[in-house]
């Protein structure tokens, strides 16, 4: 799979990016719990600030220090693979069972933000959006390496999220258009 | 090209013109900003009961009607946030309370108490069970009304109409038919409905 290093450099970067800007908002949001906004039909917007609840901490700390921890090293491994370094089997092993666990986290977040919470934090989206092919992109390398229809799986993987951010905020869309 | 690359493309390309034709055919219809029937000044708020700036602005608006009862006609409207698990059922509630005289006093009360019970995941239908006890509610009637599909449906056509209005979310107050846009206070609100009766 030659896409692997870059995947994991340019998506474990972003990810770390996202990581932590949401960590800081954490902290800037812990010194004034008591803003309250209109409240608003915009999912990113909305009052019940994603946040604030107590999926946003699911082990006691905020999530986002997951990230930091986990794109780190994603994006290390990434860098390393572009600079020519070949890995040891048990190095892919772990880091297989790492965006395995980040992947399954991930969808219960998606799962989370928009049919319990009822709302969205563009970061998190970016989480999202980068952990799904570096799940996706790992996985072929360890199991499939010659699987022809990478990117298009990829892009229907992307489509479901969509469909489902759109029906789930659906009244917020139709009042756009 | 390779094969994985074109399918790709193509599926791209296949989205793009469904999301492009969708845009272009789905008309814009907004509708004219609501006001009141009986020719008299209007202050017409669209208001969520979960909403906390709701709240906040609850008793400003209280004392308005008080000092402008006369000369201006108050009006609510429901405009239930999706993401509130009760907004909507409060709604409901409100209606079920006003079909028995007490519409008014159903959403003191739940103003009053929605720090009890807003912001909770699961549903509070007990919690409205009880409120309408408090009010003396003819509580076979209030229940019916609570599951009544038909005054669901009046309060989601109120958020939709308030939605083609250009409300995007709460409270949402239109003063006399114009979208006020300032913060909702008694002050802010007081001068705006001054500035329509002269």
């Amino acid at each position: 799979m030659r896409p692997v290093p870059w995947v994991l450099a340019i998506g474990g970067f972003v990810g770390l990016v996202a990581s932590f800007v949401l960590a800081v908002e954490k902290i800037a949001l812990l010194k004034d719990p008591f803003y309250v906004p209109t409240c608003s039909i915009n999912p990113v917007l909305s009052c019940g600030s994603v946040m604030k609840t107590a999926q946003a901490e699911v082990f006691g700390f905020p999530n986002p220090l997951l990230g930091i921890a986990g794109f780190a090293v994603v994006t290390t491994l990434g860098v390393l693979l572009l600079a020519g370094v070949s890995l040891p089997n048990w190095v892919w092993i772990g880091l297989q069972v790492g965006v395995t666990a980040g992947v399954l986290f991930v969808h219960w977040l998606i799962f989370q933000s928009l049919y319990e919470i009822g709302a969205l934090c563009p970061y998190c989206m970016v989480v999202w959006a980068v952990t799904i092919p570096i799940f996706w992109y790992t996985t072929l390398r360890n199991l499939r390496p010659t699987f022809q229809y990478h990117s298009v799986v990829l892009i229907l993987w992307y489509l479901v999220i969509a469909a489902g951010v759109l029906q789930a905020f659906w009244f917020y869309w139709s009042t756009l258009v | 090209m390779s094969k994985n690359a074109r399918l790709s493309l193509i599926i791209i390309a296949v989205v793009a013109v469904v999301v492009a034709g969708f845009l272009l055919f789905s008309r814009n219809d907004t509708t004219a900003a609501p006001r009141s029937d009986d020719g008299k000044v209007s202050v017409v708020e669209y208001l969520d009961m979960e909403c906390p700036s709701c709240r906040a602005a609850y008793a400003g608006v209280e004392k308005l009607k008080a000092e402008y009862g006369d000369r201006v006609t108050f009006v609510v409207k429901h405009f239930p946030i999706p993401s509130h698990r009760n907004g909507e059922l409060a709604a409901v509630a409100v209606e079920a309370a006003g079909a028995q005289g007490r519409r008014d006093e159903m959403i003191k009360l739940m103003f009053e108490s929605q720090q009890e019970w807003g912001g909770q995941p699961t549903s509070q239908r007990a919690v409205f069970v009880a409120f309408g006890q408090r009010l003396g509610l003819d509580q076979a009637k209030f229940e019916a009304g609570l599951d009544d599909s038909a005054l669901r449906e009046r309060v989601l056509a109120e958020r939709t109409e308030g939605a083609k209005a250009g409300v995007q979310g709460t409270p949402t107050f239109f003063v006399d038919g114009t979208k006020f846009g300032g913060a909702p206070t008694y002050a802010n609100l007081k001068a705006a409905i001054e500035r329509a009766l002269s």
